[in-house]
């Protein structure tokens, strides 16, 4: 008697929890205001868990690898002065390059402003690959948006609110980017692999000449999500479709999308 | 089991903040553990269908709130694993006092290597289709593996849980 009072108990909870689920999902904007009332019973634990976990992490972290953490500290302040020497001798290449480019009206990825941003949360699942940032829509931040950082193109921005936005990085599985490279007359479409596995082009003619090494960018062709010249990735490997006289190609992205701490949204929206 | 939802509910929302803040920066192989399963897998096991129910319910709604991911199959994925460990718990198979050592852990593993298939075949219905092209045989390993390892902990402390309503009734 007792089992199947709770057998049907058990079978009413699961029919009421999918009818929530299922009219949550479909109201999207229901969606949106759990978020943020999500956010706010789950935030106080957060508090507390980080408080805890983040200074054991820490001095975990900075015990086992002390040596490693001097000699990075090092060679960053060496890379830090090389590039503030390639970066001043570059201002004047690229003050010729902005003039050059607004002569002949081509829009220029150095001439675009940006909004810098800090990574608040990177995505808690294995199933997409995202990151949340601390500006939103109050600094003039839209869907769409491209994001770089780390020396390439990070990914677009998928979603905002007033004070933060959510990034989706190119090798999302659900990331598909026009690219071109060499003399800018092939163009590819690059598309992510997961979090972990980076990015692949299938179907690439044979007759184009790309080898290990390459390094694509964003082809800013009419209508394009991003604006032309970003870089987006280095082919790492080429090889031969089975059954198909096209090429497969493994890439690399040019960010290094593990590290991301800080990056620019650049202000520009997609043409329609 | 509604003397136990309170404290469940608190630990539920505990363990959302420990996947949030711990877990999603703690990855093994750059694949993330999902504890929001391993609870709802361990009440169930521990013999409390309606609370693994709950349980699942509450912290796949609190996971999937966070995530950019199809929103509810954290929770519907939850659930299964939940329900189906709850048959067994209730059968006694992996109880924790009576069964040998190794059968929680090799239940929770079974349900750990299930658990993203189970999410990738839901994604379907939500028309998601390429969740699959993830880091999928990566996160089946190695959740199974931390089921394995976690499980017994976990589930001494979903029956501490659970037991709370008992403990009241008497």
């Amino acid at each position: 008697m007792a089992t199947e009072r709770s057998r049907r108990r058990a079978l009413t909870l699961g029919a009421v929890a999918t009818a929530v689920i299922a009219v949550l999902y479909l109201t999207s904007g229901v969606v949106a205001g759990l978020k943020s009332a999500a956010n706010v019973v789950v935030n106080p634990f957060s508090w507390t868990v980080n408080q805890v976990a983040r200074p054991i992490g820490h001095f975990l972290a900075g015990a086992i690898n002390f040596n490693d953490v001097v000699a990075q500290n090092q060679k960053l302040r060496y890379e830090l002065g090389k590039a503030q020497q390639q970066a001043n001798q570059t201002w004047s290449l690229q003050r010729q390059l902005q003039q050059l480019t607004s002569e002949l009206h081509v829009p220029f990825v150095g001439s675009l402003p940006m909004v810098a941003a800090q990574v608040t949360a990177i995505s808690p699942t294995n199933f997409a690959a995202t990151v949340d940032i601390s500006v939103g829509r109050d600094n003039g931040v839209l869907a769409g948006m491209p994001v770089v950082a780390n020396g390439g193109l990070v990914g677009s921005i998928i979603s905002t609110s007033p004070h933060g936005s959510t990034v989706r990085l190119i090798t999302d599985v659900n990331s598909s980017i026009g690219v071109t490279y060499a003399s800018g007359k092939d163009t590819l479409l690059v598309t992510g692999r997961g979090v972990n596995n980076g990015l692949a082009a299938t179907s690439v003619p044979l007759t184009t000449s790309i080898s290990p090494g390459t390094i694509i960018a964003t082809d800013g062709l009419q209508g394009g999500l991003y604006p032309p010249g970003l870089p987006v990735a280095s082919v790492t490997k080429v090889s031969l479709t089975p059954g198909a006289a096209t090429y497969n190609l493994v890439l690399r992205p040019s960010a290094d999308l593990r590290n991301l701490h800080y990056l620019d949204v650049v202000i520009w929206e997609p043409s329609t | 089991m509604r003397r136990a939802l309170v404290p469940a509910a608190l630990v539920t929302l505990l363990v959302v903040a420990i996947q949030l803040e711990v877990f999603s920066s703690l990855r093994v192989s750059g694949v993330v553990f999902m504890l929001v399963w391993l609870w709802p897998l361990c009440v169930g096991l521990a013999g409390y269908t309606s609370l693994a129910l709950f349980v699942a319910l509450l912290g796949g709604i609190m996971f999937d709130t966070h995530a950019t991911t199809p929103f509810g199959l954290t929770a519907l994925v939850g659930m299964v694993l939940g329900y189906v460990a709850s048959r067994l718990g209730r059968e006694g198979v992996g109880d924790l006092d009576s069964a040998a050592i190794w059968v929680t852990p090799v239940i929770a593993a079974v349900g750990g290597f299930l658990a993203p298939l189970l999410y990738v075949g839901a994604g379907y219905f939500e028309l998601n289709f390429g969740l699959w092209r993830g880091s999928l045989l990566s996160s089946m390993v190695v959740n199974a593996g931390a089921f394995f390892l976690f499980s017994r902990w976990v589930s001494r402390f979903a029956k501490l849980v659970g037991s709370v309503g008992e403990r009241a009734r008497r």
